[in-house]
């Protein structure tokens, strides 16, 4: 199972977890603006970090800390490439300016993986459908969402048992060319395929069975709420938005190597 | 007047090539604790189907004779109409959770229906408590055991308070002993709620002391309808082959033998073991 360990989400209880999800993704939306509107270092070096507290506060640090080693490969290709242009634009010499830029445009990248892993792995599924209904999304939409989350662990779990099946029957999933080990699959993918059709046909007929599509005027057992944490979120949101306007604005941004040289 | 009621009824699926169910005429009173049996592949799922309307309206096919449920006329109705009164549990306790929560999905057909929040939340607890599964309420599905899931299932459909509650084999995913307790939730549900309870079950042993009407199928056809007691006796019953509780079983054995216990056939192993005292002790 644990090739699918990841797609499992943990309950778990934090001041972040708690939040809206609909005022966490305006958040994001800021960073994601403010990282967008700067391309020199030092700005990109605070977004970063101003965004440590969140990790830390929502004791995700772990998983965290596995989803940006997993943006590592392709933070090095932009860096390279950022690297390799300015160095030929500059005619094939290495500046400081060149390699500072090209750390900027790899931090804002970070910065936006960064924001974005923050989102999903302190919201949870239910809540986060709850958030699309709430946000006048269609209800197939979001039942469709919270249902398909639903039965990614049973797919997999069931995927597992096939595997395990057909190599007992002799099957080879290891060895071979690339086209070879595709069609090796094959024997798995059917029967999950058959599976989850009849899944499904089960599934529509007990929705029925429980009056689906009944009124237009769906209800909903929970309702979202701010609580005080939203609009310490939304005021923390506004202020990093609007810092970050006024400084584009009204400030010559100093690069890295400049300051430093001023500081000594 | 029956709760549900079936005149000639004979279904065949798209494609059949013979009717599914064949001129079943039942009735099922107000309240009745209700068995269907019969071999694999007789018609039960079909049958039950047609109680809330997924036949004919999810499926298509041929369908003659008439189908009242509640006092609805089931081939005019939509489902959704329908499960308001009529509510249906299937096998797999799985594929009818759908949430990521237990109680989210007790509230399901709730929500479609559009019950206020306020009255919805007092059902869902309700219907949590009844089937003893309260404190798993914010637990997901995948979490819970087979027995578990089957309990939310039965609560998602009590929650919508049908007068008539339907289970298609709810057990069948079970191991013994959490299959004799979802018997006794949903014996007790039937005589605290008085729900029309209509159970289709293989395992007579353990359900047939609980009803008061046993319906057995075969082929399509309803062979026997009636009293427990006399159909369970019967030589017809037998040689249909449906698992006639052990205890019935001896009984008829001994009796064959001269050996005559009493005057009620025993259901069950406490029946019988009630005869046999008394015949000790006499
Ligand atoms: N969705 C379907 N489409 C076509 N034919 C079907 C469908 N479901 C069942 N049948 C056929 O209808 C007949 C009765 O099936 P049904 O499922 O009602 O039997 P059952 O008594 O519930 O059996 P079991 O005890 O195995 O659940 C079978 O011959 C079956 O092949
Ligand atoms: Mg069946």
């Amino acid at each position: 199972m644990s090739v699918f360990e990841g797609l499992r989400f943990r309950r778990v209880y934090s001041p972040i977890h708690n939040l809206d999800p609909r005022i966490k993704f305006v958040y994001v939306c800021a960073i994601f603006v403010a990282a967008i509107i700067f391309w020199e270092l030092l700005p990109l070096i605070t977004l970063f970090l101003i965004q440590i507290p969140f990790v830390l506060l929502a004791g995700v640090k772990r998983e965290w800390l596995r989803s940006m080693r997993g943006a590592v490969f392709l933070a090095a290709i932009i860096f390279l490439t950022n690297f390799i242009f300015s160095f030929i634009g500059a005619g094939y010499i290495v500046t400081a300016k060149s390699v500072e830029n090209a750390v900027a445009m790899t931090l804002r990248f970070i910065v936006l993986v960064e924001s974005f892993s923050i989102f999903f792995l302190t919201t949870s599924p239910d809540h986060l459908g709850l958030a699309l209904e709430q946000t006048h999304i269609p209800y197939e939409f979001c039942f469709a969402f919270t249902t398909a989350v639903r039965f990614v662990p049973v797919l997999a779990e069931e995927a597992q048992t096939i595997m395990d099946a057909q190599k007992a029957r002799g099957l080879e999933l290891e060895g071979g060319n690339f086209l070879k080990r595709i069609r090796n699959y094959i024997p798995i993918l059917i029967p999950l395929i058959v599976g989850s059709i009849r899944r499904s046909l089960e599934l529509a007929e007990a929705m029925e069975s429980r009056a689906w599509g009944a009124t237009k005027n769906r209800t909903n057992l929970y309702v979202l709420k701010m609580h005080r944490g939203d609009f310490i979120l939304i005021a923390i949101t506004v202020g990093i938005l609007a810092t970050a306007i006024y400084t584009r604005l009204f400030f010559a941004i100093p690069s890295l190597n400049e300051l430093l040289g001023s500081l000594f | 007047m029956a709760i549900i009621e079936t005149k000639n009824l004979t279904y065949t699926y798209p494609g059949g090539a013979k009717p599914s169910v064949r001129d079943v005429s039942v009735k099922i009173e107000k309240g009745e604790f209700v068995l269907v049996t019969g071999p694999s592949g007789c018609g039960k799922t079909t049958l039950c189907r047609c109680f809330n309307g997924l036949i004919p309206h999810f499926y298509q096919g041929e369908l003659k004779g008439e189908v009242t449920a509640a006092g609805l006329k089931v081939a005019e109705q939509p489902i959704c109409e329908l499960a308001k009164h009529v509510g249906l549990v299937f096998q797999n306790p799985e594929n009818q959770l759908f949430a990521l929560s237990v109680e989210k999905d007790v509230a399901f057909g709730l929500e479609n229906l559009g019950v206020p929040r306020e009255e919805m939340r007092k059902r869902v607890d309700w219907a949590l408590k009844l089937t003893g599964i309260y404190d798993l309420r914010e637990r997901a599905p995948h979490e819970l055991s087979g027995g578990q899931q089957q309990r939310a299932a039965i609560a998602s459909v009590l929650a919508m308070q049908p007068e008539v509650i339907v289970l298609d084999e709810p057990t069948s995913f079970l191991d013994p002993l959490g299959a004799k307790k979802i018997f006794e939730v949903i014996y007790e549900l039937n005589r605290k709620l008085g729900i029309t309870t209509v159970l289709v079950e293989h395992r007579l042993d353990l359900t047939a002391k609980y009803v008061d009407h046993i319906i057995i199928m075969e082929d399509g056809k309803v062979v026997l309808d009636g009293e427990p007691r006399e159909i369970l006796s019967s030589k017809e019953a037998r040689l249909i082959g449906v698992g006639i509780p052990k205890a019935t079983r001896l009984y008829q054995i001994l009796q064959k033998d001269r050996v005559k216990l009493g005057n009620a056939v025993p259901l069950s192993s406490d029946e019988m073991s009630a005869l046999l005292r008394g015949v000790l002790k006499a």
